[in-house]
């Protein structure tokens, strides 16, 4: 028998605060964290302010084997684990789900000079091994890579496995940054981000027709899935549920989405039909919305053919955060359940000329209340996938 | 800075510990907690600050109870096996890890700052 699953804690970092409090109210005021890098003036990026490992670990040696994205990541798994209430000892058969991206820092550890296991700032799944280590996890685990579509697909992959009763706590999630001269060149080579000259809080325009790319952010986010009846036994906190989960692959163009969304199309159905929802009872999406043309124009096509006659609101939260990344899709889902539980639905930032008519894409900060949400996240390499979130109720 | 100093400094930074914390008869292992993935990076970072090769097996002892067992078989004296092997290692110190030895590794503070300093000469 499928079982509820349910969020029991949440813990993120991001270029806009690393809690609801700070992200909401720098959504209040307008603010970004969007700067111009010393190390190429050509682009914007978006950086975590005053990230200290330390100050979530404690003294950790094995700190040094962390690359910044995976630092953040072990910070927000323990973040969550505390926001769970989840003690040493209660996660021995927890699963653990992890997604990474490729380490792009190339000069980090060797130009700093070589630690003799250098090896596991490169390695995918350290961030899993150190989590493991510091929250007492001794269940299963896997470290997924599917470029942006990763975390998403994270908490789908955990989610399906306490529905199906394989697990009652999973931790899911990640970390990731590309703020580096090294992953820029490797952007900017693909002509993925935006290199506008001018105000930097202005020139990133998801879905506007004159949108020029993505602003590379960075940071990392995990949420406890749980299933409900043990959620409830031991009186946790419920910060929404999880409905249903969709994945696919385009099978097509390595990096530029097919253009019709037709393979995204599947994800979202499959996690609406699992969510045993419509699309007409989607009170809200959370777009990919990276603003570079190819993805907006695809995302927008399919949203119109996904909602014919009456669009749900629609939110894009890279305007604010930058781009995350493999991590984009779990401080996404984070960011998304804490405006679910404030009533709150921000702007598209720098929206003036929609790319498409009929899409309801939210064009003012909006105190408003919404039950259902729908996140989805496209990666390089044709990876899709969608997550169906509700409000929690008994 | 004298050589002490020097291999505290590298050992607080590895094992993320406070420079007061590490004193000359610390135990690496039984009490600085290090763990073999630590001494890699001890082995490296040593070599590194004071310009030698360091041979992980003598630096940190490795062979430390094969050479007293074979010894004990060979009638030899254990002392006189680890003076004659470690050279870095003067009597009175292998006396008492001979007799330490039971209670678990051996390896000090001092065993290093001993060891960088016979390279350094």
């Amino acid at each position: 028998m499928n079982r509820r699953v349910v969020i029991t804690g949440s813990g993120f970092f991001s270029p806009l605060g690393n809690s609801a409090r700070e992200v909401i109210t720098a959504m209040e005021e307008n603010r970004t964290a969007f700067e111009r890098p010393g190390f190429d003036p050509d682009l914007v990026v978006a950086p975590v302010a005053d990230f200290n490992l330390k100050t979530h670990t404690g003294r950790y040696k094995n700190a040094r084997y962390l690359n910044r994205g995976a630092a953040f990541g072990v910070a927000a798994a323990l973040r969550a684990v505390k926001a769970a209430g989840l003690s040493e000892g209660m996660l021995e058969n927890a699963g653990l789900f992890v997604g990474a991206g490729p380490n792009l820092d190339l000069g980090h550890g060797v130009d700093d000079g070589l630690s003799a296991l250098w090896i596991l700032n490169f390695l995918p799944n350290t961030a899993a091994s150190a989590i493991a280590a510091l929250a007492g996890i001794h269940g299963e685990s896997t470290t997924m890579s599917t470029a942006c579509a990763t975390t998403v697909q994270v908490v789908g992959e955990a989610f399906q496995k306490v529905r199906l009763g394989g697990l009652d706590i999973a931790l899911a999630g990640g970390g990731d940054s590309r703020i580096n001269p090294g992953a820029a060149l490797a952007y900017k080579m693909a002509g993925a981000l935006c290199t506008e000259p001018g105000d930097p809080s202005r020139v990133h325009r998801p879905f506007d027709r004159s949108r020029r790319g993505f602003v590379i952010g960075e940071g990392g986010g995990f949420v406890v899935l749980e299933a409900l009846d043990h959620a409830l036994k031991r009186g946790a906190p419920i910060l929404a549920e999880v409905a249903g989960f969709g994945a696919s692959m385009d099978g097509g163009n390595m990096t530029a989405p097919a253009t019709s969304g037709r393979w995204m199309e599947k994800a979202v159905r499959k996690a609406l039909t699992q969510a045993e929802l419509l699309p007409a009872d989607i009170d809200l999406v959370s777009a990919h919305g990276t603003g570079t043309q190819l993805n907006d124009g695809m995302e927008a096509t399919l949203l119109a053919r996904l909602f014919p006659g009456k669009s749900p609101r629609i939110m894009a939260l890279k305007s604010w955060i930058g781009h995350l990344s493999t991590a984009c899709g779990v401080v996404e889902l984070a960011i998304g359940i804490s405006l679910m539980a404030r009533k709150f639905i921000p702007a598209v930032r720098n929206l003036e000329a929609p790319c498409a008519s009929g899409l309801d894409f939210v064009r003012e900060n909006r105190k408003i209340a919404f039950d259902t949400l729908l996140l989805q996240n496209f990666g390089f390499g044709g990876q899709n996938g969608a997550l169906v979130v509700k409000k929690w109720t008994e | 800075m004298d050589n002490f100093k020097r291999v505290r400094h590298t050992l607080a930074e590895i094992l993320d510990l406070d420079e007061g914390e590490i004193l000359p008869e610390s135990y690496l292992v039984r009490e600085l907690d290090a763990e073999s993935i630590d001494l890699l990076e001890v082995a490296l970072a040593l070599s590194t600050e004071f310009g030698i090769e360091v041979r992980d097996d003598e630096i940190f002892l490795k062979n430390l109870r094969i050479l007293i067992a074979d010894a004990g078989e060979n009638g030899v004296d254990p002392v006189v096996a680890i003076v004659e092997n470690l050279p870095h290692i003067q009597e009175k110190r292998a006396g008492e890890m001979v007799a330490d030895l039971a209670d678990g590794p051996v390896l000090q503070v001092r065993d290093l700052v001993a060891y960088v300093g016979h390279c350094c000469q």
